[in-house]
């Protein structure tokens, strides 16, 4: 299979005239957009980009985002996009972590710790690192995964295969484009010919409905479980009267309840819908179709066909295939301990059914998954421990009625101050990205610890 | 009722400056939807996907004259 670059080439002579992108109401064809691209990519390396090299930029949720991108690629560098609302400062501590020499020789593929290795026509270029995506994920600290074009073009092959992506389609995405959900559908999308409608996010419901005006027959797009409830509570009527056009919707990234995966069946009654179970260390790996084989949850189907699944004896979900990841950029310990023998060992808890489909049921880790972000409580305690009001705090999960779960902050003031959630989540500003400020507060005595003085998470769980 | 909203928004929503003149750019779709939702519990209003407007969402007062019409035609 050609990679993403040589494939949106192909179709800028195949179909020149066909959309690619759309976005806010601006259109690039095919062939504007490889122009675009090819523009970008001599603009990169007239500035210095070199083959191999990080490219550190923000992600933003329009064409210019996809023109970098793929132009960044185009160079033979690594593209590593970050949360919009990522601190200056954590900005700075990535690009310094990337630029640093043990960092930039962990990008050559040959030197992958414990991958899986093959060689193309004698070349490596596929293999080795095209993009670096900063996660919580499976360690529960913030790394940056690299993953390959090898390994991007087997994800976009297990989504083709299972959810069956067509020319005809527009893919809405309406999810942050450095997260693996929405960034793993500029693939299958764009390697099939089809057209990708990308919207900041959901928040205007209004602007994601009239998208299905548009003159196209099937449409599709990848909705985390909240934003489905959202969907559900405050536009049921508007999502009926577009049934007929939604080819499919995926879910993934967090848990789905049963009520909901019952209420989207009901309320599309001819759309295919999928729960997906995928991380940015895994790759895409799992699929199952609930609108055709029933609605269960936690359960995610059988493993693609780039990808294979176990379960090990202390119950916990283990992944293997063409769709992992190359390691964490510049962590080769930290690599070790999730990536052995060609698998990744993941900090998810399921089982293998009698016909061998995945059943999830939680996590073995203290992250909390916050609609399909990943958040390390550690690190939201270090960052309050420098707000000087504030004697002792801990995170913890909290129930939520549309998030699911989000992190709670309780917290200790010091004598004689009165401290508000807003100024913590004020303090916070700047500091972490956005979906790791806690949503919830409560001021108590104590914090409950352990006889050696750590913190006592399992007595709030 | 200013105050009100304000008091019961900014505790659902601590990270929110909901003093801004450009209110409906710092929410992102939970922010929104957490707004519709505590608003329409508080108040007994029926309010969509339709009033989730940004011109209806653009600062606090637009808030408030959004929930006032909700409540005279339900009146």
């Amino acid at each position: 299979m050609l990679n993403l670059e040589e494939q949106v080439k192909l179709f800028s002579e195949q179909t020149p005239d066909k959309p690619a992108v759309i976005c806010q109401g601006r259109t690039l064809s095919y062939s504007a957009l490889w122009q675009a691209v090819r523009e970008k990519a001599g603009s990169l390396k007239a500035d210095g980009l070199t083959d191999g090299q990080p490219y550190v930029f923000m992600t933003t949720q329009d064409e210019s985002f996809i023109v970098t991108y793929l132009a960044v690629h185009l160079c033979g560098a690594i593209a590593v996009p970050l949360e919009a609302s990522t601190p200056v400062e954590r900005q700075q501590q990535i690009r310094d972590e990337l630029n640093g020499p043990n960092t930039l020789a962990s990008f050559n593929g040959n030197e992958m710790v414990n991958g899986q290795r093959s060689m193309v026509n004698g070349k490596w270029s596929n293999d080795k690192c095209s993009d670096i995506l900063y996660t919580t994920g499976t360690t529960g600290k913030a790394k940056g995964v690299m993953i390959s074009a090898r390994t991007w073009s087997a994800n976009a092959e297990n989504l083709i295969d299972r959810l069956g992506f067509t020319s005809e389609q527009l893919f809405i995405i309406c999810g942050p484009l450095n997260h693996l959900g929405s960034l793993s559908k500029i693939y299958p999308t764009l390697m099939t010919g089809g057209t990708l409608y990308l919207m900041q996010s959901l928040k205007d419901l209004g602007a994601f409905f009239s998208v299905f005006e548009l003159p196209f027959t099937k449409f599709a797009t990848f909705l985390v479980p909240s934003s489905i409830r959202m969907l559900l509570q405050f536009a049921p009527n508007e999502l009926a009267a577009v049934a007929s056009k939604i080819d499919f919707i995926e879910t993934g990234a967090a848990a789905i309840s049963q009520s909901d995966m019952e209420l989207l069946c009901q309320t599309l009654p001819h759309s295919r819908l999928f729960n997906t179970y995928a991380s940015t260390e895994t790759g895409i790996v799992c699929s199952y179709e609930f609108s055709k084989y029933g609605c269960v949850p936690g359960l995610l189907g059988k493993p693609m066909k780039h990808s294979s699944v176990r379960i090990d004896r202390d119950g916990r979900v283990i992944c293997s295939g063409q769709t992992l990841m190359s390691g964490y950029a510049g962590a080769p310990e930290l690599t070790a301990q999730v990536l052995i023998n060609g698998e990744i060992h993941t900090s998810d808890i399921g089982t293998l059914d009698a016909d061998g489909m995945l059943h999830l049921q939680g996590r073995q880790d203290d992250v909390i998954n916050v609609g399909g972000y990943k958040v390390n409580p550690l690190e939201v305690e270090d960052a309050v421990s420098g707000f000087e009001p504030i004697a002792d705090c801990i995170c913890i999960p909290a129930r939520h009625i549309l998030l699911g779960t989000v992190p709670k902050l309780l917290y200790v003031p010091k004598q004689g101050k009165d401290v508000k959630p807003k100024d913590i989540a004020d303090f916070l500003k700047g500091r972490l990205e956005n979906y790791k400020i806690p949503l919830l507060y409560e001021v108590v005595d104590a914090i409950k610890r352990t006889y050696n003085g750590k913190l006592d998470r399992k007595a709030y769980k | 009722m200013k105050e009100h909203i304000i008091e019961l928004l900014s505790s659902a929503l601590p990270m929110v400056n909901l003093e801004s003149d450009f209110l409906f750019s710092e929410l992102d779709s939970l922010g929104v939807t957490t707004i519709l939702m505590l608003l329409s519990e508080e108040y007994g209003i029926e309010l969509e996907a339709k009033d989730a407007t940004p011109k209806n969402l653009k600062t606090i007062d637009s808030i408030v004259r959004m929930v006032e019409e909700k409540l005279e035609k339900k009146a």
